[in-house]
């Protein structure tokens, strides 16, 4: 069979926030002027595929692209250029700490989050207490979320994602969260799907969690991959940047 | 030349009625609290309002009963379509947070960012036309109908409307403030308070232009008056919201692929 995710000649850019124009009367201020086109090239000539059954680690500094490539994953973003064919329904688990609608309780929080991932509301009859219970949450099923803790906020959206995933999970970060029990128990079911012969791309900063939970992974520097290959080696490489470039903070360059 | 192609497979295998209706269903809690006394308070706004103006008007214009009625359709109809695009417009940046989650279907956002206006709209019509048939004045089942096919027309203009301004207010963080001034000075392009009949000849094109203008002046000319009016201008009409619909799929067909980059 052949792999689930192909990406090739990946390019993304942004345009840098300080010369973004952002209201109307900057516009109209500004028309007669000519715009300056300062733009972040954040994704360069990225290309990869991911297996099927395969769980496929990244690594990089930070800024180097990691979360804006899955997002483009994702089909969150668009690229700029190259192309991108995601062949199996994919569930991505991103920055799921953030975005609730905080005047809902926890149970219309999952309803929302749980439809947006694909999930179908008879599905969600079943599944929210499922979910409340993987996240030790049922006593405060029907307290806004405008009074949940931070971290309380995030086991939820974990709660939801994991159990929404049909075929492809892509992951940013997800172990960094919670607390040990509950990252214990992340990890748990992070090791049952991938049993289950669910591909997964995982995302951490931390090389134990990279060569635990894949064979195989990538290294993203300033936008690009410098190494694909065995995830120890890949770990290892990931800290010798650490300790030549300390400094060095910029993401690819801007143009 | 740079190649972009991207091809994804539905993750919902392409259903999204519970979305949809999840989308809604939460709209109208947020709005009213989740509690019953809200929620009974949401039905009987509009029945409330309507009572408190129809004795206002009544006491105010005493000597010109149809007026009140209309002065009521016109107020409650530009209301509808204040209170719609403004949530229309919104509608991307207030459901961000979905946004930046999965990949879905976005338009369903905006689409139905209409609903809780929309729910207003059909009790308010509701309590109107009790009122015309207690009144002895029951508009014909014809005219009803007619009244009916124009509110789906004024949701397809909101809908368009609210496609783009989504949109462009990623992009433009200040539209919705030139948009407020423009529909408080368009409260007094339709005629509303005034009749059209004391504008010259010349302008009432102009201000046809106007969605909520034709809007207003047929409900009432097929309501209270009992005209309907001509194939023309109902031609006319569906050629606006046709239009304005087109227009805005097309704007948010080009921008929504980059919304997420600027939440
Ligand atoms: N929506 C956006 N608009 C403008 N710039 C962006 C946007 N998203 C990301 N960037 C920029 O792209 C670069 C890469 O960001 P990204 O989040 O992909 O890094 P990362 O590798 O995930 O970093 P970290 O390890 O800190 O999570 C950063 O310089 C960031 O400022
Ligand atoms: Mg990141």
């Amino acid at each position: 069979m052949g792999p689930v995710i192909e990406a090739r000649g990946i390019c993304k850019s942004f345009s840098i926030p300080s010369v973004r124009r952002e209201t109307v009367r900057e516009h109209a201020l500004d028309f007669f002027r000519p715009r300056p086109h300062e733009r972040l090239r954040v994704l360069e000539d990225v290309g990869f595929e991911l297996r099927r059954g395969e769980s496929l680690g990244i690594m990089g500094r930070n800024g180097s692209g990691k979360s804006t490539l899955l997002k483009i994953v994702a089909g969150i973003y668009a690229p700029d250029a190259g192309t991108l064919a995601v062949h199996a329904p994919l569930t991505p688990i991103l920055e799921l700490g953030v975005g609730w609608n905080p005047d809902l309780d926890a149970i219309d929080n999952i309803e929302l989050l749980g439809t947006v991932m694909g999930m179908s509301l008879r599905e969600l009859r079943t599944a929210t207490q499922d979910i409340l219970a993987f996240a030790e949450l049922e006593r405060f099923a029907h307290l806004e979320l405008r009074h949940y803790s931070s971290g309380m906020a995030a086991r939820l959206a974990y709660a939801v994602a994991f159990r929404a995933v049909r075929d492809v999970l892509i992951l940013d970060e997800i172990f960094a969260v919670g607390d040990a029990g509950f990252k214990e128990r992340c990890q748990g079911r992070y090791r049952d799907l991938h049993r289950a012969g669910h591909s997964m791309l995982l995302v951490s900063h931390e090389p134990r969690t990279i060569a635990t939970f894949c064979k195989r992974a990538l290294l993203l520097d300033h936008g690009r991959i410098v190494m694909d290959g065995p995830s120890a080696a890949v770990a290892d490489r990931y800290l010798m940047l650490l300790t030549e470039a300390p400094a060095e903070h910029a993401p690819a360059a801007a143009i | 030349m740079t190649s972009v192609a991207t091809t994804h497979v539905p993750a919902g295998h392409g259903h999204f009625g519970g979305l949809v209706w999840t989308l809604i269903r939460t709209d109208f809690k947020t709005r009213y609290h989740g509690t019953v006394g809200g929620f009974v308070w949401a039905l009987l706004k509009p029945l409330t309002m309507f009572l408190v103006l129809l004795a206002v008007f009544s006491y105010v214009f005493a000597s010109e009963p149809q007026y009140r009625l209309d002065l009521i359709i016109g107020l409650f109809l530009y209301e509808f379509f204040q209170e719609a695009t403004k949530s229309g417009l919104l509608s991307l940046r207030a459901k961000g947070y979905l946004l930046t989650k999965a990949r879905f279907p976005s338009w369903v956002v905006v689409v139905t960012s209409a609903s809780n206006a929309a729910v207003t709209l059909a009790l308010f019509s509701v309590v109107l036309l009790v009122f015309l048939a207690l009144s002895g004045r029951a508009p014909t089942a014809s005219a009803v109908a007619l009244y009916a096919v124009y509110q789906l027309h004024y949701l397809a203009i909101v809908t368009g409307f609210s496609l783009a301004a989504s949109v462009l207010f990623m992009r433009f963080r200040d539209l919705n403030q030139v948009w407020e001034v423009v529909t408080h000075a368009g409260f007094f392009v339709a005629p509303i308070i005034y009749p059209l009949g004391i504008l010259p000849e010349r302008m009432h094109g102009w201000l046809y232009l106007w969605p909520p203008t034709p809007i207003i002046l047929f409900s009432r000319s097929v309501l209270v008056d009992g005209r309907v009016p001509s194939a023309l201008a109902h031609a006319l009409l569906t050629v606006e919201a046709v239009g304005i619909l087109a227009i805005g799929a097309l704007v948010y067909r080009a921008r929504a692929p980059r919304v997420a980059e600027y939440l």
